[in-house]
């Protein structure tokens, strides 16, 4: 293999890695807490790129300041859906997945009848190659990559250290018994789904900022953290960076030496063999509908 | 499926208001074509038929608990075959449809098997990814299925027929299934499915294999699921995998949601009532999504049992003049699994 194409595919999988667990926390959060399979999370990256597109290219904002507003709008957003969306039919799986679908809907059609299906990317985050010898990366590809490397560790510092965190590991473990200790479930909920919210715009501006934007990029992404979050198992936040790492290996391994549709059918064959044998993921625990 | 009326629709066989109301409405539509001379309307109630018995047949699934997020794949199944028997070895419509279904009903028992032992959430899950399995080998194996652009050259299932035809055809089609399938719901193994959904302990402790019922649902649900994709085959003439991919099988749990899955009748009303309006208000083009998802939140927010139990709702609202505090209507989720006390 010339070295080429090994770093090139070495930054793929790092660039990979970084996106699919900077947008699969938010959604393993609220799984993991409120038991919801919010299929609305796609629609939100989708869209958050396109809030970033929208101050960055159109007000002709600073990137970097783009992205921080479409952190902010979306982790309101997630708030809004948590109380509105999720709160009542959090013992309700269909109806959930009936709001979120709807929620998905109604964004992605708002976002296709302002942008249609033009081509447009974020201006870029930073100019340059890099070289040393013989390889040679974008410094965009490592901007990329160290962004999504520090959210990662602020978060799970955020949930294994601080305060807010470790109540929000004691609601994931047992709800009831996280209220009887006098946990705010409820402020719990909405802080965990503001973070997700948040954390899946500032990918989806990443990605748009890497590649390009279109309304459908949600449905794929959205797909590959379902993946990542049965990977990793209900309950482990840790195991969700894990598994993005997997994934993303095999994301950008894959398509290497297989053509792209026959990668495609090995990658979900892997997880529903992975669901058969153990369900629980590779770090979680067994998840059980309250 | 509260208790009351489990009973009175398993032992109330002399009711005679919904066999004429199921009757009434079938004469109706055999008469609509005599007044509605559009084609371009008479496709949209062949495709509200076809879509109809998918529906059904996923609730046949769903009595038992299982939430089969997978089942426009095997519609797909069912579709694909019927289509390419009918395209490379030339197979006749009679022959392909029910090999097809029966052949999807097979997969659907074999992949049944494994999955027994996943339950609720892991079992939505495993179906989910199964069915992405399914559109991925359809998108992959394109010297076969003809992989994105999709699969052409289907024979026509009435050579030389009108709308008109397959109208007929697809209303007794149509009626014949959910027959069949209304009989499969309030038969003996109905009412074991509905047990397993209850709790799947207790009704091992009452000697229901439960692996052998869930099983036999799938494979009744995904056999009338193929057999829909097959007609739909040689209906349409072209197919394409974004047919039956994730976003086909939520409208189907869409569908089976707004109808109200307590009811049989439910996924009925919920497949006409999500196929037809948007068509009302088409003139509206884009903006057809935000009709679909209005309906939807009005639904999921003010009519928890769907609009099938909107009667039943309006009764206890407004009719009944009582002193208690009246019981609140609650919809219990599909993956809701009652922990034994």
């Amino acid at each position: 293999m010339d070295p080429e194409l090994l770093v090139g595919t070495l930054s793929n999988v790092l660039i990979s890695s970084a996106m699919f667990t900077l947008a699969a926390l938010g959604f393993a959060f609220i799984f993991n807490m409120m038991g919801i399979l919010n299929l609305a999370h796609g629609a939100i990256y989708m869209i958050g790129g396109y809030v970033t597109y929208q101050f960055a290219a159109v007000f002709s904002l600073n990137p970097w300041a783009a992205i921080l507003i479409s952190a902010v709008v979306f982790a309101l957003f997630g708030i809004f859906l948590e109380k509105y969306f999720f709160r009542p039919f959090i013992d309700n799986f269909d109806f959930a997945v009936v709001a979120c679908v709807a929620i998905s809907v109604i964004l992605q059609q708002a976002v296709n009848i302002m942008v249609g299906t033009k081509i447009m990317s974020i201006p870029s985050l930073a100019e340059g190659i890099f070289r040393a010898g013989l390889v040679s990366v974008s410094y965009e590809r490592i901007t990329i990559f160290v962004i999504g490397g520090i959210l990662t560790g602020i978060v799970l510092w955020f949930v294994w250290k601080t305060k807010m965190g470790q109540q929000m590991q004691a609601v994931t473990q047992n709800r009831e018994a996280a209220a009887l200790q006098g946990i705010n479930v409820n402020r719990v909920y909405a802080i965990a789904c503001a973070i997700g919210s948040g954390l899946a715009a500032v990918a989806g501006s990443l990605m748009g900022a890497f590649t390009n934007l279109n309304p459908f990029m949600g449905d794929a992404m959205l797909l590959k953290v379902i993946m990542l979050v049965i990977l990793a198992g209900a309950g482990s936040i840790g195991g969700v960076v894990i598994g993005g790492v997997v994934l993303g290996a095999m994301n950008a391994v894959l398509p290497v030496f297989l053509s792209g549709e026959v990668a495609e059918v090995i990658y979900v064959a892997v997880i529903v063999v992975l669901l058969l044998f153990r369900p629980q993921g590779l770090f979680g625990h067994e998840f059980t509908m309250k | 499926m509260s208790d009351n009326q489990l009973s009175k629709d398993t032992i109330g066989g002399r009711n005679l208001v919904k066999p004429s109301v199921y009757g009434g409405v079938v004469i109706i539509l055999a008469v609509l074509p005599l007044f509605m001379k559009s084609p371009y309307w008479i496709h949209v109630f062949i495709l509200t038929f076809i879509y109809i018995v998918v529906t059904v047949s996923f609730r046949a699934i769903a009595i038992s608990g299982q939430f089969h997020l997978a089942h426009a794949a095997f519609m797909g199944v069912g579709a694909y075959l019927a289509g390419m028997a009918s395209k490379w070895f030339g197979w006749p419509p009679w022959l392909t449809i029910p090999l097809a279904a029966l052949a999807t009903a097979g997969i659907g028992m074999l992949i049944g098997y494994p999955f027994a032992r996943l339950r609720a959430l892991y079992f939505a899950l495993g179906s989910l990814f199964f069915g992405l399995t399914i559109v991925n080998i359809i998108i992959a194996a394109k010297d076969w299925t003809g992989g994105w652009p999709g699969l052409t050259g289907i024979k026509p299932l009435i050579s030389g027929a009108s709308k008109i035809h397959y109208y007929y055809f697809f209303l007794g089609l149509t009626s014949l299934c959910l027959a069949a399938l209304y009989r499969f719901e309030f038969s003996r193994i109905g009412i074991n499915l509905k047990a397993i959904a209850q709790s799947y302990m207790v009704a091992s402790s009452v000697g229901i294999n439960e692996a052998f019922y869930r099983i036999l649902a799938l494979g009744v649900g995904c056999f009338f699921a193929g057999l829909a994709g097959a007609t739909y085959a040689h209906y349409y003439l072209l197919l394409s995998w974004t047919s039956f991919n994730l976003a086909a099988t939520l409208w189907i749990v869409m569908y089976l949601i707004i109808g109200g899955k307590d009811h049989f009748a439910g996924p009925i009303i919920g497949t006409a009532i999500l196929i037809m309006v948007p068509e009302f208000a088409r003139e509206l083009k884009e903006y057809v999504p935000f009709i679909s998802a209005a309906m939807l939140l009005i639904v999921i927010f003010i009519m928890p049992k769907g609009l099938a139990g909107l009667p039943q709702l309006i009764k206890s609202r407004f009719l009944e003049r009582r002193e208690e505090p009246r019981p609140q209507v609650r919809a219990s989720s599909m993956l809701s699994e009652r922990k034994p006390e």
